[in-house]
Protein backbone atom coordinates (compact mmCIF):
# COMPACT_ATOMS: atom_id res chain seq x y z
CA UNK A 1 0.00 0.00 0.00
CA UNK A 2 3.21 2.30 1.01
CA UNK A 3 4.17 1.88 -3.08
CA UNK A 4 0.54 2.89 -4.03
CA UNK A 5 0.39 6.39 -1.55
CA UNK A 6 4.12 7.40 -2.87
CA UNK A 7 3.14 6.65 -6.48
CA UNK A 8 -0.93 8.33 -6.41
CA UNK A 9 1.71 11.42 -4.21
CA UNK A 10 3.81 11.56 -7.18
CA UNK A 11 0.88 11.92 -9.91
CA UNK A 12 -1.11 14.74 -8.30
CA UNK A 13 2.22 16.32 -7.78
CA UNK A 14 3.29 16.49 -11.18
CA UNK A 15 -0.46 17.23 -12.55
CA UNK A 16 -0.27 20.40 -10.05
CA UNK A 17 3.19 20.84 -11.59
CA UNK A 18 2.01 20.27 -15.46
CA UNK A 19 -0.22 23.24 -14.78
CA UNK A 20 2.11 25.50 -12.71
CA UNK A 21 4.88 25.40 -15.54
CA UNK A 22 4.49 28.17 -17.55
CA UNK A 23 6.81 26.61 -20.32
CA UNK A 24 4.47 24.45 -22.25
CA UNK A 25 7.29 21.80 -22.96
CA UNK A 26 8.19 20.99 -19.48
CA UNK A 27 4.40 20.76 -18.96
CA UNK A 28 3.18 18.70 -21.16
CA UNK A 29 6.51 16.40 -20.41
CA UNK A 30 5.46 16.25 -16.77
CA UNK A 31 2.09 15.14 -17.65
CA UNK A 32 3.41 12.33 -19.61
CA UNK A 33 5.30 11.49 -16.41
CA UNK A 34 1.81 11.15 -14.60
CA UNK A 35 0.37 9.01 -17.37
CA UNK A 36 3.48 6.81 -16.40
CA UNK A 37 2.77 7.10 -12.51
CA UNK A 38 -0.86 6.23 -13.19
CA UNK A 39 0.18 3.41 -15.46
CA UNK A 40 1.80 1.76 -13.14
CA UNK A 41 -0.43 2.17 -10.35
CA UNK A 42 -3.03 0.06 -12.96
CA UNK A 43 -0.46 -2.50 -13.10
CA UNK A 44 -0.15 -3.16 -8.96
CA UNK A 45 -4.34 -2.86 -9.05
CA UNK A 46 -4.58 -5.97 -11.38
CA UNK A 47 -5.35 -4.19 -14.54
CA UNK A 48 -2.50 -4.77 -16.63
CA UNK A 49 -4.40 -3.92 -19.60
CA UNK A 50 -5.47 -0.79 -19.42
CA UNK A 51 -2.28 -0.45 -17.85
CA UNK A 52 -0.54 -0.76 -20.94
CA UNK A 53 -2.81 1.50 -22.53
CA UNK A 54 -2.35 4.29 -19.98
CA UNK A 55 1.31 3.95 -20.82
CA UNK A 56 1.65 3.72 -24.82
CA UNK A 57 -1.15 6.10 -25.92
CA UNK A 58 -1.75 8.72 -22.88
CA UNK A 59 2.07 8.92 -21.86
CA UNK A 60 3.10 8.33 -25.29
CA UNK A 61 0.75 9.36 -28.33
CA UNK A 62 -0.75 12.05 -26.65
CA UNK A 63 2.60 13.41 -25.64
CA UNK A 64 3.95 13.14 -29.18
CA UNK A 65 0.69 15.36 -29.75
CA UNK A 66 1.24 18.04 -27.59
CA UNK A 67 4.79 18.55 -28.52
CA UNK A 68 4.42 18.50 -32.05
CA UNK A 69 1.87 21.21 -31.24
CA UNK A 70 3.99 23.29 -29.21
CA UNK A 71 6.57 23.13 -31.97
CA UNK A 72 3.85 24.58 -34.58
CA UNK A 73 2.81 27.43 -32.55
CA UNK A 74 5.84 28.02 -30.76
CA UNK A 75 6.06 32.33 -31.43
CA UNK A 76 2.68 32.83 -29.82
CA UNK A 77 3.41 30.52 -26.77
CA UNK A 78 3.80 33.39 -24.49
CA UNK A 79 0.50 34.29 -22.77
CA UNK A 80 0.16 36.22 -20.08
CA UNK A 81 -1.86 34.19 -17.43
CA UNK A 82 -3.54 35.70 -14.97
CA UNK A 83 -1.31 36.75 -11.80
CA UNK A 84 -4.16 35.55 -9.09
CA UNK A 85 -3.97 31.94 -10.70
CA UNK A 86 -0.55 30.70 -10.20
CA UNK A 87 -1.12 31.84 -5.94
CA UNK A 88 -4.73 30.86 -5.83
CA UNK A 89 -4.02 27.28 -6.61
CA UNK A 90 -1.62 26.14 -3.84
CA UNK A 91 -3.76 27.44 -1.21
CA UNK A 92 -7.05 25.77 -3.05
CA UNK A 93 -5.41 22.42 -3.55
CA UNK A 94 -4.39 22.46 0.08
CA UNK A 95 -7.92 23.27 0.96
CA UNK A 96 -9.46 20.69 -1.35
CA UNK A 97 -7.30 18.44 0.26
CA UNK A 98 -8.60 19.06 3.69
CA UNK A 99 -11.71 18.18 2.91
CA UNK A 100 -11.43 16.00 0.05
CA UNK A 101 -11.24 12.39 1.96
CA UNK A 102 -14.89 13.88 4.27
CA UNK A 103 -16.90 14.66 1.11
CA UNK A 104 -16.13 11.22 -1.04
CA UNK A 105 -16.72 9.16 2.40
CA UNK A 106 -20.16 11.40 2.44
CA UNK A 107 -20.86 10.83 -1.11
CA UNK A 108 -19.62 7.57 -1.60
CA UNK A 109 -22.22 5.29 0.24
CA UNK A 110 -25.03 7.62 -1.78
CA UNK A 111 -24.24 5.66 -4.69
CA UNK A 112 -26.19 3.32 -5.87
CA UNK A 113 -24.16 0.26 -6.80
CA UNK A 114 -25.70 -2.01 -10.06
CA UNK A 115 -25.84 -5.06 -9.44
CA UNK A 116 -23.07 -6.90 -11.16
CA UNK A 117 -22.64 -10.86 -12.09
CA UNK A 118 -19.76 -12.27 -10.82
CA UNK A 119 -16.70 -11.86 -13.42
CA UNK A 120 -16.04 -14.83 -15.62
CA UNK A 121 -13.77 -14.86 -18.83
CA UNK A 122 -11.30 -12.84 -20.35
CA UNK A 123 -11.08 -9.16 -21.48
CA UNK A 124 -11.29 -10.55 -25.33
CA UNK A 125 -14.69 -11.86 -24.35
CA UNK A 126 -15.81 -9.45 -22.18
CA UNK A 127 -15.41 -6.66 -24.41
CA UNK A 128 -16.68 -8.23 -27.57
CA UNK A 129 -19.37 -9.96 -26.28
CA UNK A 130 -20.88 -7.91 -23.60
CA UNK A 131 -19.71 -4.50 -24.35
CA UNK A 132 -20.16 -4.63 -28.29
CA UNK A 133 -22.20 -1.14 -28.99
CA UNK A 134 -19.16 0.07 -26.98
CA UNK A 135 -16.66 -1.09 -29.78
CA UNK A 136 -19.20 0.37 -32.78
CA UNK A 137 -18.95 4.04 -30.41
CA UNK A 138 -15.57 3.50 -30.43
CA UNK A 139 -15.44 3.19 -34.44
CA UNK A 140 -18.17 6.19 -34.69
CA UNK A 141 -15.85 8.34 -32.84
CA UNK A 142 -12.03 7.63 -34.37
CA UNK A 143 -13.99 7.91 -37.81
CA UNK A 144 -15.51 11.31 -36.59
CA UNK A 145 -11.84 12.50 -35.43
CA UNK A 146 -10.47 11.28 -38.67
CA UNK A 147 -12.83 13.32 -40.34
CA UNK A 148 -12.20 16.27 -38.29
CA UNK A 149 -8.76 16.35 -38.41
CA UNK A 150 -8.85 15.73 -42.08
CA UNK A 151 -11.41 18.74 -42.38
CA UNK A 152 -9.30 21.16 -40.28
CA UNK A 153 -6.26 20.61 -42.31
CA UNK A 154 -7.37 20.00 -46.17
CA UNK A 155 -5.81 22.70 -48.84
CA UNK A 156 -7.65 25.56 -49.10
CA UNK A 157 -8.59 25.81 -52.82
CA UNK A 158 -7.94 29.07 -54.48
CA UNK A 159 -11.09 31.06 -54.48
CA UNK A 160 -11.53 30.60 -50.91
CA UNK B 1 -17.13 0.30 1.14
CA UNK B 2 -13.93 -0.58 1.53
CA UNK B 3 -10.75 1.34 2.42
CA UNK B 4 -9.01 0.97 -0.80
CA UNK B 5 -12.10 2.29 -2.44
CA UNK B 6 -12.08 5.19 -0.59
CA UNK B 7 -8.28 6.15 -1.15
CA UNK B 8 -8.18 5.86 -4.39
CA UNK B 9 -11.78 7.71 -5.28
CA UNK B 10 -10.13 10.34 -2.96
CA UNK B 11 -7.54 10.83 -5.16
CA UNK B 12 -9.71 10.66 -8.08
CA UNK B 13 -11.25 13.64 -7.08
CA UNK B 14 -7.56 15.43 -6.40
CA UNK B 15 -7.13 14.86 -10.19
CA UNK B 16 -10.40 16.17 -11.25
CA UNK B 17 -10.11 18.90 -8.62
CA UNK B 18 -6.45 20.06 -10.53
CA UNK B 19 -8.70 19.66 -14.12
CA UNK B 20 -10.98 21.66 -13.22
CA UNK B 21 -9.25 24.23 -11.67
CA UNK B 22 -7.03 24.74 -14.82
CA UNK B 23 -10.10 24.60 -17.08
CA UNK B 24 -11.45 27.83 -15.15
CA UNK B 25 -8.39 29.86 -14.69
CA UNK B 26 -6.14 28.88 -17.35
CA UNK B 27 -6.02 31.25 -20.75
CA UNK B 28 -3.49 29.36 -23.01
CA UNK B 29 -5.21 26.98 -25.37
CA UNK B 30 -2.57 24.13 -24.87
CA UNK B 31 -2.76 24.58 -21.24
CA UNK B 32 -6.93 23.99 -21.83
CA UNK B 33 -6.45 20.88 -23.33
CA UNK B 34 -3.83 19.52 -20.50
CA UNK B 35 -6.61 20.34 -18.02
CA UNK B 36 -9.01 18.02 -19.63
CA UNK B 37 -6.30 15.47 -20.02
CA UNK B 38 -5.89 15.56 -16.23
CA UNK B 39 -9.23 15.51 -15.21
CA UNK B 40 -9.73 12.15 -17.49
CA UNK B 41 -6.50 10.39 -15.56
CA UNK B 42 -9.15 11.08 -12.66
CA UNK B 43 -12.26 9.91 -14.25
CA UNK B 44 -10.01 6.18 -15.25
CA UNK B 45 -8.47 6.25 -11.75
CA UNK B 46 -12.22 6.20 -10.32
CA UNK B 47 -13.37 3.53 -13.02
CA UNK B 48 -11.00 0.91 -12.31
CA UNK B 49 -10.82 1.42 -8.34
CA UNK B 50 -14.77 1.27 -8.50
CA UNK B 51 -14.34 -2.06 -10.53
CA UNK B 52 -11.48 -3.03 -8.12
CA UNK B 53 -13.91 -2.60 -5.08
CA UNK B 54 -17.15 -4.30 -6.77
CA UNK B 55 -14.94 -7.36 -8.05
CA UNK B 56 -15.57 -6.07 -11.26
CA UNK B 57 -11.83 -5.81 -12.66
CA UNK B 58 -12.33 -6.88 -15.94
CA UNK B 59 -15.48 -5.06 -17.06
CA UNK B 60 -13.83 -1.97 -15.67
CA UNK B 61 -10.86 -2.08 -17.82
CA UNK B 62 -13.07 -2.62 -20.44
CA UNK B 63 -14.84 0.47 -19.57
CA UNK B 64 -11.61 2.31 -18.98
CA UNK B 65 -9.89 1.79 -22.81
CA UNK B 66 -13.45 3.13 -24.31
CA UNK B 67 -12.73 5.76 -22.25
CA UNK B 68 -9.08 6.27 -23.14
CA UNK B 69 -10.04 5.95 -26.88
CA UNK B 70 -12.71 8.92 -26.63
CA UNK B 71 -9.78 10.56 -24.83
CA UNK B 72 -7.63 10.68 -27.35
CA UNK B 73 -9.96 11.20 -30.09
CA UNK B 74 -10.76 14.39 -27.88
CA UNK B 75 -7.12 15.21 -27.71
CA UNK B 76 -6.17 15.25 -31.27
CA UNK B 77 -9.44 17.37 -32.49
CA UNK B 78 -8.97 19.75 -29.34
CA UNK B 79 -5.12 20.05 -30.97
CA UNK B 80 -6.30 20.35 -34.64
CA UNK B 81 -8.75 23.26 -33.89
CA UNK B 82 -5.51 24.94 -32.09
CA UNK B 83 -3.27 24.72 -34.36
CA UNK B 84 -5.82 26.30 -36.97
CA UNK B 85 -6.96 29.14 -35.05
CA UNK B 86 -3.36 30.02 -34.36
CA UNK B 87 -2.96 30.42 -38.21
CA UNK B 88 -6.26 32.50 -38.29
CA UNK B 89 -5.21 34.86 -34.58
CA UNK B 90 -1.55 34.22 -34.27
CA UNK B 91 -1.63 33.83 -30.75
CA UNK B 92 -3.03 31.05 -28.40
CA UNK B 93 -4.66 33.29 -25.95
CA UNK B 94 -8.37 32.21 -25.18
CA UNK B 95 -9.56 36.39 -24.39
CA UNK B 96 -8.61 36.75 -28.21
CA UNK B 97 -11.31 34.83 -29.36
CA UNK B 98 -14.01 37.49 -29.37
CA UNK B 99 -15.13 37.20 -33.16
CA UNK B 100 -18.66 36.23 -32.78
CA UNK B 101 -18.75 39.10 -29.79
CA UNK B 102 -22.06 40.89 -30.41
Amino acid sequence: MIIEIALLCGLVLFSAAAIIFRDLLKAAICLAVASLLLGIVYFRMKAPYIGVFEISVVAGMITVLFIVTIALTKTGGDVREARAAAWIFPIMLVLFLVVDVFVVKSLIDKIPALEAAPEQGTLGEVLWKLRTLDLVGQIGIIFAAVLGVLALFRKRSKDE
Amino acid sequence: MSNTWLFYMSFAAVLLFIGLYCLLTMRNLIKLVIGVVIGAKGFGLALVATGLDKKNIILAQALAITFVVVEVCVVAMALALIINIYRKTGSLDVRRLTKLKG
